[in-house]
């Protein structure tokens, strides 16, 4: 089940655990005058905060007994992806307090999970609530990149280390390096940022595009904000390849028929759609399966990630290729399959892929925590900026303050062996095994496990 | 340059996808027509017919309990909605509106709760291909086309040679006179909400199975029906099928020979240029008193 918050709140983090209290309403005597003081304190502290340097960054100090966890995600009730953030965020806080080594000075590790039902002033808003009225000594989740961009500021007055697991703007790294030290309390644990899923899909297609047979592609991005850096790094690197860009369309948001779209691409005599679609991403998918479009399809198509989509389309998403972080089929680190049977057998479905970056932040954050022995934000910022730890989707490592790219997680592209360093995202094509669909892995080779197969009607 | 195999098929979408129109514009028009009250549950409707389909096909009940359900379920929602609210509201079009409106919201926020944001594919109505002059279609726009002509002459057959039928063009005339001549016209108004329930039901059917289905798909279908039904002359069905298939091929044609961009742009486009000019509409109001 999903935490909806409410229970949960150490609210000591910046010694306001008795104001924070009686905000929530938890102590049943509150007195008027004393909760107008404590509300008139704690605007103004949180006014002042950036100036006087206040928050949890300077006044905590050592692992507390009771340690909260913000976790941001989107309707984790009904969101696959949402729920693999709450639910991954519930299953470290669950192994943090099973170890005796992560933050063994704690009594108790709780995930406090908030829906930012995917808008940036209820995203803020609850943000405030983790950190001020819950003090959670870190946050995670946010998936989309309005929401985290609103989100930069809070964080930098609050700062409270956040470790994003799903929003892929590069906007928000660019702020910490042109302002390190107000917005150094940013990481993005995954995916990588979106200029570098642009490239990684440019990457992939110089590596597989003989595999594949795809001489010519028709590109099709949907218009929304994420996109944006997608199709710059595809724009700025497309033409190094000897795979011919015969259409590219930037179609609007909210295209629900495709067939327009698709009978240009059937004139270009594109080889395949190479994609980048989320919002859209279903009606797409339908309707090049039932049409039984001439071309293959593949790029990123962020649904196709869902471990439950082959159901939810009714198998319309069989021989699509799509980026990944992880799949449940890629064993990348000896960490990865542990975590995946751990998540499946709490929860009885797969991750998808913010699970397994969720997963891996926190951890990641315990780790360092427990290193320097403090939840301290900027001792932990350092720790982070100095730290490579082996998670489920690869090495966690952070470009440094002088990077363009500060805090976001490395990305390094390899076809046939691991990295040292970065995250190396895999390629799978959805295929049918025994009736249901598995995603399985193309790309990289060492965690392959099948080849491709071209649709039967192409 | 625009070819010959070009013109066929916009022809052919345009004819199947206008059918289509036809079927959403319908109970809208309908009710507006008899019972002079605008539905702004009619596009929740749509989506009510779809997400129907959509679990008929998660329970395992296969293509025949899609199709009873999204037919069923709509329907009787729009006799409850008739009964529990706007029946006690009928003298008041701007209470009904505002009450439409919110049931409307409270459906698309019920799926969102249980179904989330993300689009559904429903069980495959029909699988297939057909061509026609070079051009290949799917069976189920042509099913689409097939389906919606068959229910549109039903329709009128049942308006024109039934007792009902004949009750509801008198109400749709005069209330007045529908009373003085023994006609309950809350009845006939039940019976109209119905009809157009299930039309509503149907045309969520094939727009879910074709384009899939989300919370927010009745959004865009109720501006179309707007948009149709001004276009034809509010209250006349005859109107409202020309007004599907003006707009039909309007949109059409501009996705294929000027930009895929512009889809959605055609209804609306036409909304105001129909509102400036000819604001009563082709066929202007059959059926005012």
């Amino acid at each position: 089940m999903v935490n909806d918050g409410s229970s949960s709140g150490a609210g000591s983090a910046n010694g306001s655990k008795e104001i924070g209290d009686e905000y929530n309403g938890n102590k049943s005597k509150l007195n008027r005058r004393r909760f107008i003081q404590a509300a008139g304190v704690g605007a103004a502290a949180t006014g002042f905060a950036g100036c006087l340097g206040g928050g949890p960054g300077e006044s905590s100090e050592g692992i507390p007994s009771e340690v909260t966890l913000g976790v941001l995600a989107p309707a984790p009730e009904n969101n696959p992806i949402g729920a693999a953030i709450a639910n991954s965020a519930e299953l470290a806080a669950q192994q943090i307090n099973n170890s005796d080594e992560l933050l063994g000075a704690a009594d108790n590790v709780t995930a406090s999970i908030k829906n930012t039902e995917e808008s940036p002033s209820t995203g803020r808003q609850r943000y405030r609530e983790l950190t001020l009225d819950e003090g959670a000594h870190m946050t995670t989740g946010v998936f989309t990149s309005e929401v985290l961009l609103q989100l930069m500021d809070p964080i930098a007055q609050q700062k409270t280390v956040h470790m994003t697991t799903g929003a892929a703007s590069p906007k928000a790294s660019n702020q910490v390096n042109e302002n390190y030290e107000k917005y150094k309390y940013h990481f993005r644990t995954g995916p990588v940022n979106g200029y570098h899923l642009g490239q990684n899909m440019v990457d992939f297609l110089e590596a597989k595009s003989s595999d594949l047979g795809w001489e010519s592609v028709a590109l099709l991005v949907e218009n929304y904000e994420w996109t944006n850096p997608v199709q710059k790094a595809i724009d700025d690197h497309i033409g190094d390849l000897d795979v011919d860009v015969v259409m590219e369309e930037r179609y609007a948001s909210g295209t629900s028929n495709f067939g327009p779209v698709y009978d240009s691409v059937e004139e270009s005599g594109a080889d395949a759609a190479f994609v980048a679609m989320a919002h859209t991403g279903t009606p797409a998918i339908v309707q090049w399966a039932e049409d039984q479009r001439p071309f293959e399809f593949g790029g990123i198509h962020v649904l196709s990630q869902l471990p439950a989509y082959y159901g939810m389309t009714n198998g319309a998403c069989r021989y699509t290729i799509t980026q990944n972080t992880a799949t449940p089929q890629s064993d990348l680190t000896d960490k990865t399959m542990p975590y995946v049977e751990s998540y499946n057998e709490a929860y009885d479905a797969y991750p998808v892929y913010t699970g397994y970056i969720t997963f891996d932040a926190i951890m990641q954050w315990a780790t360092v925590a427990t290193e320097r022995g403090t939840v301290n934000a900027d001792e932990v910022v350092t720790g982070l900026e100095e730290s490579s730890y082996t998670g489920t989707a690869g090495s966690l490592d952070y470009y440094g303050p002088d990077h363009e790219y500060a805090h976001d997680i490395k990305y390094n592209f390899s076809a046939d062996s691991r990295p040292d360093e970065g995250v190396n995202p895999v390629f799978q094509q959805w295929q049918e095994t025994d009736g249901s669909g598995s995603q399985e892995v193309l790309h990289p080779s060492y965690v392959s496990t099948t080849d491709y197969t071209a649709p039967p009607w192409v | 340059m625009v070819n010959l195999s070009v013109i066929s098929t916009i022809i052919v979408q345009a004819a199947m996808i206008s059918a289509l129109y036809a079927l959403i514009a319908i109970g809208f028009t309908l009710i507006f027509g008899v019972g002079g009250v605008l539905n702004l549950a009619h596009g929740a409707t749509i989506t009510m017919g779809a997400f129907s389909a959509y679990y008929a096909g998660q329970f395992g009940l296969g293509v025949p309990g899609a199709v009873l359900a999204s037919v069923t379920i709509p329907a009787l929602f729009a006799g409850v909605l008739y009964l529990g609210m706007v029946k006690r509201l009928e003298d008041e079009p701007i209470m009904v509106m505002i009450t439409t409106l919110v049931v409307s919201v409270v459906i698309e926020q019920a799926i969102v709760v249980f179904e989330g944001t993300t689009s559904r594919a429903l069980p495959p109505l029909i699988q297939g291909q057909f061509s026609i002059a070079g051009s290949t279609f799917q069976n189920l726009l042509g099913a689409m086309f097939v389906v919606s002509w068959l229910l549109i002459g039903l329709l009128f057959l049942f308006v024109n040679y039934t007792k009902t039928g004949k009750g509801i063009l008198a109400v749709s005339m005069s209330h007045k006179g529908a009373s003085l001549v023994g006609i309950k016209s809350s009845r006939i108004n039940l019976i109209t909400w119905i009809i157009a329930g299930a039309f509503a039901g149907i045309a969520g059917l094939f727009l879910g199975s074709w384009l899939t289905a989300d919370f927010a798909m009745g959004q865009a279908q109720l501006v179309l029906s707007f948009s149709i039904v001004v276009v034809g002359g509010i209250g006349s069905i005859r109107g409202s099928v020309i007004g599907a298939y003006l707009i039909g091929f309007l949109e059409i044609a501009t996705t294929n020979l000027v930009s895929s961009s512009l889809q959605g742009l055609a209804p609306l486009v036409v909304l105001v240029v129909v509102l400036l000019v000819k604001p009563e509409g082709l066929f202007g109001r059959e059926f005012t008193e």
